[in-house]
């Protein structure tokens, strides 16, 4: 028989643990009111942005056809490989894997991820991943789930024509992520580097579109919760003929140098050819620094785009300048004669004309069709420098022309101000002498020289050149032409002259066709003085050979520059190689069926 | 010897609400399952195989039905003759841990925690736990004393500080801290004076700031400790089980996100969903309507043991029922704490909610000694 014990000590103990049982409890519940009454909100938004991403699908950039349709430029598909930083449990594992997966330098990886402009942004690692890089991160898809393969189409450039105005894409620079041109974007894009993709970069890129997906804690997508389909860039129509490019092109045969035919009455671009060129292909998916080097080393400048950067001496094309001030100044009408003895005193200097026993008794007529020096060199002296100067710039030289293409240089006109500024010493009436034939210190692109020789074959009007015809079927409207002012009886005095020197047994006679009167104005660009040059000299010293020109002369409808490089003179290989030309375009239909 | 008055005079509410927590955690564990382990559908399949250990709900089920059986044989047997073989059963115990510490454990994930009979898995820590509530209730419920000194607590404390140290040294920290707030509130009840409770607390503080210099503790337990601390610091590291079990609290708000309905849990951002986390799914499911519920029925469990302990006949029997109350009341109170971000992340499961076999059957047979100190009240 058990005896009760005297539990009431512990009875009121237990009493005591259930009232702190109460309290805990209740702070319990307090807490948990507060973490998920009070501040629930923050913590749905916590978890929704664990579980949100936004993924961009890149836009193709709108392709580019030649004014017939001919596509010129298009997209291809292609996939990029494209890593998430933030969701990296160790990123630098991550960069250490992908670099040997990839067979890309981490430093590369790294100075991709650094130069993100936005966190939370994902970073392209690679744009043109081969099908051994698919696979690689497609195999490793659970455990590199931070890594992802996403479509990306790249550049494609089916017919290597016209690479300088097609121009390149590459990846965006350092200075352009900072500027506001390319808000927005992220390290990695690739954007146009040059010619028309650069100009019309924004227009091409389109509007990228995007999906917002649902991804479980190691970042696979579970669901895609949005998604707006990417815009492709609208087409651009460009004014450039495909079939007249590709004839112009391979009318230099190897050779480097320029060439732009024009249309006078409007400045479209029918073809814009600068030699050598390089494949744009190379560049469609970020250029290798091998290639890159080789390119920017190459002696021949296979990067410049010579028809818009190149700077030349004009040579004996200035002549149509000179010719044009002399007229419109009075002082000289088309009757004036001077006398021609292969030679002339100036200054106490000699100068020459090309043609040793003198052109005799000479007019502006003849002195245009055999290029007379002594002619010029006393009309340009009579005229002076300021107003030589004057009509050069009238005339769209000096100053960029305005094509649609980035990275147009102006050239010069000297001024005797120019040169008191420069070199701080007075202008000399010698060098004026020099100036008048266009050699000295002048300086011209054959795309100014195309755009001056439309304006004389037009009428007078300085056209706008471009290359644009249409962005997405709107067509852009042509820029009124600028009146340069010089009178009828001016320009048909140098268009009678210009007609002489191809029809008339004068220096471009090699142009000549039959059927359709050719205009045009030889010159030679010299790089070394004449008195130096011989024959047997290095090609690297012998002069660039000029040829402009329009045609048909009683109705031009087009106008062209030929510059080629180290070609001697301008009748020997520039005329020819225009008269090549203009048989593909006159009679271009024959030609090709016989 | 069995007594019909056992059946006739249960406590309805505590197993009412064990059983209803119960089913709400396997509820909860099928939500944390994957989407193809929910339901029946492929459970089986043709050729007719079928595959449990897949479905966890399934197992804790299981688990829950043997636990149920644990705890009506836990009804049979007059508690005092499990109080009175306490001795041997904690010799048995403590031998038990120690041939699992020398290798009777396989090593698993870097402990020694669980012991294989045929293929089912078993963790000895969790029973101990009711060895040392049965060792405490025997050796303070001699004791007739009134009021209790530092000394007369030495003998028995060391013999839990055994139990303690092979189970902190498999390593397990959280099973094994469980039993400090068990012998705490005995020695409570049992009547230490005032003086010794601070005494022990500075001695206890002291041990503490020693074993955090000098003990052996292993690189995560340290990690943990420090993630805890400042969990921002290391986000995607350590921090990140307290970081996304808040967020997943958080976010249930006040009606929840509805069931398998949280980002949480289902897109694997909450770690242990259905172990140690398990509580995050609910909160992140039910909102703070599911934690209040839940957390009544904790309640209901707790305040009805206790008030078993102040109603036992005698000393053994309240210490019994109220140590086994006080592990239940500490395990739910720092799991809580736990998903809510407030304590540091351990592996201590949910009572009756969180999936495991052992720590399910031996809830239950936690249970099933409370409620047999109830059913014992009256002297025979």
């Amino acid at each position: 028989m058990k005896i009760y014990e005297d539990l009431r000590g512990v009875q009121a103990r237990i009493g005591v643990i259930q009232y702190m049982l109460v309290i805990t409890i209740g702070i319990l519940l307090s807490v948990l009111w507060y973490i998920q009454v009070l501040r629930g909100h923050l913590f749905r938004n916590l978890a929704e942005n664990n579980q949100r991403r936004v993924i961009t699908i890149a836009a193709p950039r709108g392709p580019m056809v030649d004014r017939n349709g001919q596509l010129l430029v298009e997209n291809r598909p292609a996939f990029r490989i494209v890593l998430r930083p933030e969701d990296c449990p160790d990123l630098d594992e991550t960069i250490g894997r992908l670099s040997r997966l990839l067979q890309t330098a981490e430093s590369r990886i790294r100075e991709s991820v650094a130069l993100r402009p936005a966190p939370f942004r994902p970073v392209v690692i690679k744009a043109n991943a081969s099908n051994r890089d698919l696979a690689m991160i497609r195999a490793r898809r659970i455990e590199l789930p931070q890594v992802q393969v996403d479509p990306a189409p790249l550049r494609f450039y089916p017919l290597t024509a016209a690479a300088h105005v097609l121009g390149r894409v590459g990846e965006i620079t350092e200075r352009q992520l900072h500027s506001k041109d390319f808000e927005g974007l992220s390290a990695g894009s690739l954007v146009g580097q040059m010619g028309l993709e650069a100009t019309y970069n924004s227009q091409l890129m389109g509007k990228d579109g995007y999906r917002r997906v649902i991804v479980n804690s190691r970042g696979l997508e579970v669901q895609e919760a949005e998604r707006i389909e990417a815009l492709e860039g609208p087409t651009l129509k460009l004014t450039i003929n495909y079939e007249l490019q590709k004839e112009l092109e391979s009318a230099f045969a190897g050779r480097s140098g320029c060439g732009i035919v024009l249309d006078p009455r409007n400045g479209d671009v029918l073809a814009l050819v600068s030699l050598p060129a390089y494949d744009p292909n190379l560049f469609a998916a970020g250029i290798s620094p091998l290639e890159w080097s080789r390119l920017i080393n190459d002696d021949k400048t296979p990067l410049m785009n010579r028809a818009i950067q190149g700077q030349y001496s004009p040579g004996s094309l200035f002549k149509i300048v000179v010719a044009a001030a002399a007229l419109e100044e009075g002082i000289i009408t088309p009757k004036t004669n001077f006398f021609c003895s292969g030679q002339i005193n100036m200054y106490g200097t000699v100068f020459h004309c090309h043609k040793a026993d003198g052109h005799g008794a000479v007019d502006l007529h003849k002195a245009l069709a055999q290029s007379c020096n002594v002619f010029f060199f006393q009309v340009g002296s009579q005229l002076e420098i300021g107003r030589i100067a004057r009509y050069a710039k009238r005339l769209g030289l000096g100053t960029p022309t305005g094509i649609d293409l980035p990275y147009e240089v102006g050239g010069l006109v000297p001024t005797p101000e120019w040169k008191l500024g420069l070199f701080k010493t007075p202008w000399y009436a010698g060098e004026t002498v020099s100036v008048a034939i266009g050699q000295g210190q002048i300086l011209v692109t054959p795309i100014q020289m195309a755009r001056l020789i439309a304006a004389i074959a037009n009428g007078g009007r300085l056209v706008r050149p471009r290359l644009i015809r249409s962005i997405g079927g709107r067509s852009i409207p042509i820029e009124a032409p600028v009146n340069v002012g010089l009178s009828p009886d001016t320009l048909n005095a140098i268009r009678a002259g210009l007609s002489a020197v191809v029809n008339q047994g004068g220096t471009g006679r090699r142009a000549r066709l039959t059927g359709v009167e050719v205009c045009g104005k030889t010159g030679s660009a010299q790089i070394v003085a004449r008195a130096k040059l011989r024959e047997d000299s290095p090609l690297e010293f012998q002069p660039h050979a000029w040829f402009i020109g329009f045609a048909p002369a009683n109705d031009p409808r087009i106008a062209f520059a030929i510059l080629v490089e180290h070609g001697v003179g301008g009748s020997r290989s520039a005329a020819p190689l225009a008269h090549e030309v203009l048989s593909h375009i006159f009679h271009g239909a024959t030609i090709s069926k016989s | 010897m069995i007594d019909r008055r056992v059946f006739s005079d249960l406590d309805w509410g505590i197993l009412g609400a064990t059983l209803l927590l119960s089913l709400i955690g396997v509820a909860m564990i099928a939500s944390a399952s994957p989407e193809s382990h929910k339901t029946w559908a492929t459970l089986i399949s043709w050729p007719v195989q079928i595959n449990v250990p897949a479905y966890p709900w399934l197992k804790q089920s299981i688990w829950i039905g043997v636990g149920i059986c644990a705890l009506v044989g836990c009804l049979m047997l007059d508690y005092h003759r499990l109080t009175d073989r306490a001795p041997l059963f904690f010799f048995v115990m403590a031998v038990l841990l120690l041939a699992m510490l020398l290798g009777l454990a396989p090593l698993k994930g870097g402990a020694r925690r669980w012991i294989m009979i045929r293929s089912i898995q078993i963790q000895p820590s969790e029973l101990a736990k009711l060895v040392a509530s049965l060792l405490v209730a025997r050796v303070f419920g001699e004791s007739r004393k009134e009021q209790l000194d530092t000394r007369d607590i030495l003998g028995p404390g060391a013999a839990v500080g055994v139990l303690m140290l092979l189970i902190a040294a498999q390593p397990d920290l959280g099973t094994a801290f469980c039993i400090i707030p068990m012998f705490v509130t005995v020695i409570f009840l049992a009547g230490l004076r005032m003086k010794a409770f601070l005494g022990l607390f500075l001695a206890f503080v002291i041990v503490l700031g020693l074993g955090w210099k000098y003990a052996p503790l292993r690189d995560y337990q340290k990690q943990r400790i420090y993630s805890f601390m400042n969990p921002r610091f290391d986000p995607k590291g350590a921090g990140y089980q307290s970081i996304q079990s808040r967020i997943a609290v958080g976010s249930g708000g006040l009606l929840g996100r509805g069931y398998s309905q949280g980002s949480q849990s289902q897109l694997g951002y909450l770690p242990e969903r259905h172990t140690d986390f398990i509580f995050s799914v609910l909160a992140e499911e039910f909102g703070f309507l599911g934690v209040f519920t839940v957390l009544f029925l904790y309640f209901v469990i707790l305040w009805r043991s206790f008030e078993i302990g102040r109603l036992a006949r005698d000393r053994p029997g309240a210490f019994l029922a109220a140590g086994i109350a006080a592990i239940i009341a500490f395990q739910v109170v720092y799991n809580v704490g736990m998903a809510s971000g407030l304590v540091p992340v351990k592996g201590l499961p949910l009572p009756f909610m969180s999936y495991g076999g052992s720590s399910t059957l031996f809830a239950f047979m936690g249970i099933g000694l409370i409620l047999n100190v109830r059913a014992h009240r009256f002297a025979n």
